[in-house]
């Protein structure tokens, strides 16, 4: 009787995996939440989104590693984030008279914007891989069986503290009074005076913060290259789409529950076909519960 | 005295169709109600949305005696010309109380709390469902709701765009009655577009008829105090609408 149960040694995959699931869906949340604060005001797909962050993960490589600058990481990171800020004020200053003509044409438009932002990564970083780390504490525990790292610690806690706060904003400001007024009903928002550009910018300003967030952390467990955060972004596409692409609460469920799914099927049936298995997710996903996830669990949701 | 109000040759026109408004002119006084009358598709919501900002138009408009058809709606609800849309127009999803913020939205915090304790006292309908989400409330309280909301920007001119629209008459009166109150109590000057003389009657000081985006006749509340003389302006301008006005 030495040989455990096979019931055990599942469940002794399953922890893990749930756990790291758990960690990696926060960061597609992430992602996913910006694509929804996007779409909710300016009913506009945002596909530059992912390719927008890689430039900035690219960007704190370059501005700490040497390649352009020898800063420290954090100042790497502020830098990046001013920039990145500017691109996303930019592209909706490119796109915003698209916007308010046809949703269709500024999707579209975004299409552009991900692909200039993908070759000025290529222009200015080359196709190579290159490492980027993220300075995280370094610890180690194992609880319940379960080994936890700083990295796990940190995306906990960055996530949590981020998706807090924008909660915090959304529900409680009256700036997110304006961002729901403005999703909601966009005429009652401009009779009651409200800037609508403003209230545009701050949903691409937010969503772009929130992409190098998700880039900046999700980078570490792999490497960086062109395509790194693009593939990343697809996840948190995704877990938009679980959720209903109109519901932030739907998008953090939604990404956590991409990256539990997708962890399992990783390893219990097949990484080659990991893409095919995500596309099925949306699939289904948009049959079964066109409205989200919450919305099918008779959860309406306000913001 | 000059005027609050000075409108001049306002045109709107949507697309390359025929003007849905054609030089409209008229004035409103300080402390003034103006009416304007019409049947569905005289051109009255569009009046009241050029006046606002919200299609562009041609034409001069002085308030208080400067131009302001340069300005955004941003700008004029600042100046304190607010529109309470036909439809209502609130944002369901939110509560009374955030729809009321964003009335006041370009308004100082404590300038903002002074304000909505005074529409909710105005309104007790809506005082007691502060925290309600808007879609939840009655036809009637969403329109005060939207009235409220109009208020709460701290209007000069306030553009009233058929109150009575899709309310029981018990309703109709009550929000005119309320209107009354606020007219009577308050430095504020109101443009109000109805298809109901009678409610118009209670509260216009001059009335505008308007057909097809034109300014067909004027009366004063003084010419329409008989029967016949209201009888005589629904034959003359509103036609087949007098069964609303009657
Ligand atoms: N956004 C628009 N685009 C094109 N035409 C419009 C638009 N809004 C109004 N119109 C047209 O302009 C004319 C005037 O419309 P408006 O809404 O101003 O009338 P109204 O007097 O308010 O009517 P109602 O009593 O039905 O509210 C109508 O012929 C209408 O079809
Ligand atoms: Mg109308």
């Amino acid at each position: 009787m030495t040989q455990p149960s096979a019931v055990a040694v599942l469940l002794s995959d399953l922890f893990p995996l749930v756990w790291s699931g758990l960690i990696t869906g926060c960061l597609y949340a992430l992602g996913a939440m910006g694509l929804v604060m996007i779409f909710k005001c300016s009913k506009v797909v945002n596909f530059s989104h992912g390719n927008v962050a890689g430039l900035a993960a690219f960007l704190v490589y370059g501005l700490s590693s040497g390649v352009l600058l020898q800063l420290s990481w954090g100042m790497a990171v502020g830098v990046t984030l001013v920039a990145i800020v500017a691109v996303a004020v930019l592209t909706y200053a490119l796109i915003a008279p698209l916007v308010f003509a046809s949703d269709l044409t500024a999707t579209i438009a975004t299409l552009g914007i991900g692909l200039i932002a993908q070759g000025v990564t290529l222009l200015v970083f080359g196709a190579d891989i290159v490492a980027l780390d993220l300075p995280v504490p370094p610890f180690r525990a194992t609880v319940l069986g379960l080994r936890i790292t700083g990295y796990d610690l940190t995306v906990l806690a960055v996530a949590l503290v981020t998706i807090g706060a924008l909660f915090f904003v959304i529900d409680h400001t009256k700036l997110g009074i304006a961002f729901r007024a403005m999703s909601d009903n966009p005429f009652a928002a401009e009779v009651c005076g409200l800037s609508l550009k403003a209230v545009h910018i701050f949903a691409w300003t937010v969503a772009a913060v929130l992409g190098v967030v998700g880039a900046l952390l999700i980078v570490p467990t792999t490497f960086l290259s062109v395509t790194t955060v693009a593939v990343f972004m697809l996840q948190a596409f995704a877990a938009a789409v679980v959720g209903g692409f109109t519901s932030l609460p739907g998008a953090l469920i939604g990404g956590v529950l991409i990256g539990v799914l997708m962890n399992l099927f990783t390893y219990y049936v097949s990484p080659e076909y990991s893409s095919t298995f995500l596309l099925c997710i949306i699939l289904v996903a948009l049959n079964i519960f066109p409205n989200g996830v919450l919305a099918a669990a008779g959860g309406g949701s306000r913001v | 005295m000059t005027d609050l109000f000075a409108i001049r040759d306002l045109s709107v026109t949507y697309g390359a169709g025929a003007p849905a408004v054609e030089r409209v002119s008229f004035t409103v006084g300080a402390r003034e109600v103006v009416a304007l009358l019409g049947a569905n598709g005289a051109g009255k919501s569009s009046i009241m949305k050029a006046l606002a900002g919200l299609v562009p138009a041609s034409g001069e408009l002085l308030f208080e005696g400067e131009p302001v058809s340069a300005l955004s709606t941003r700008q004029r609800v600042a100046r304190g010309i607010v529109y309470v849309p036909e439809g209502r127009a609130i944002v369901g999803s939110l509560t009374v109380r955030e729809n009321l913020i964003l009335g006041g939205y370009q308004v100082h915090a404590a300038r903002r709390r002074e304000r909505m304790a005074m529409v909710l006292e105005l309104f007790p309908e809506i005082a007691s469902k502060v925290e309600r989400a808007a879609w939840r409330l009655s036809g009637g309280e969403q329109q005060m709701l939207a009235i409220g909301r109009g208020l709460m920007a701290g209007p000069k001119l306030l553009l009233l765009d058929e109150p009575s629209l899709g309310l029981a008459p018990l309703l109709v009166r009550r929000v005119f009655d309320r209107l009354a109150g606020i007219r009577a109590d308050g430095d504020l000057a109101i443009i109000l577009v109805e298809q109901n003389l009678q409610m118009t009657m209670r509260l216009a000081d001059g009335i505008h008829f308007l057909r097809s985006g034109r300014i067909v006749g004027h009366r004063h509340r003084d010419d329409l105090r008989t029967g016949a003389a209201r009888q005589e302006v629904i034959d003359a301008y509103l036609g087949a609408a007098s069964h609303h006005a009657a």
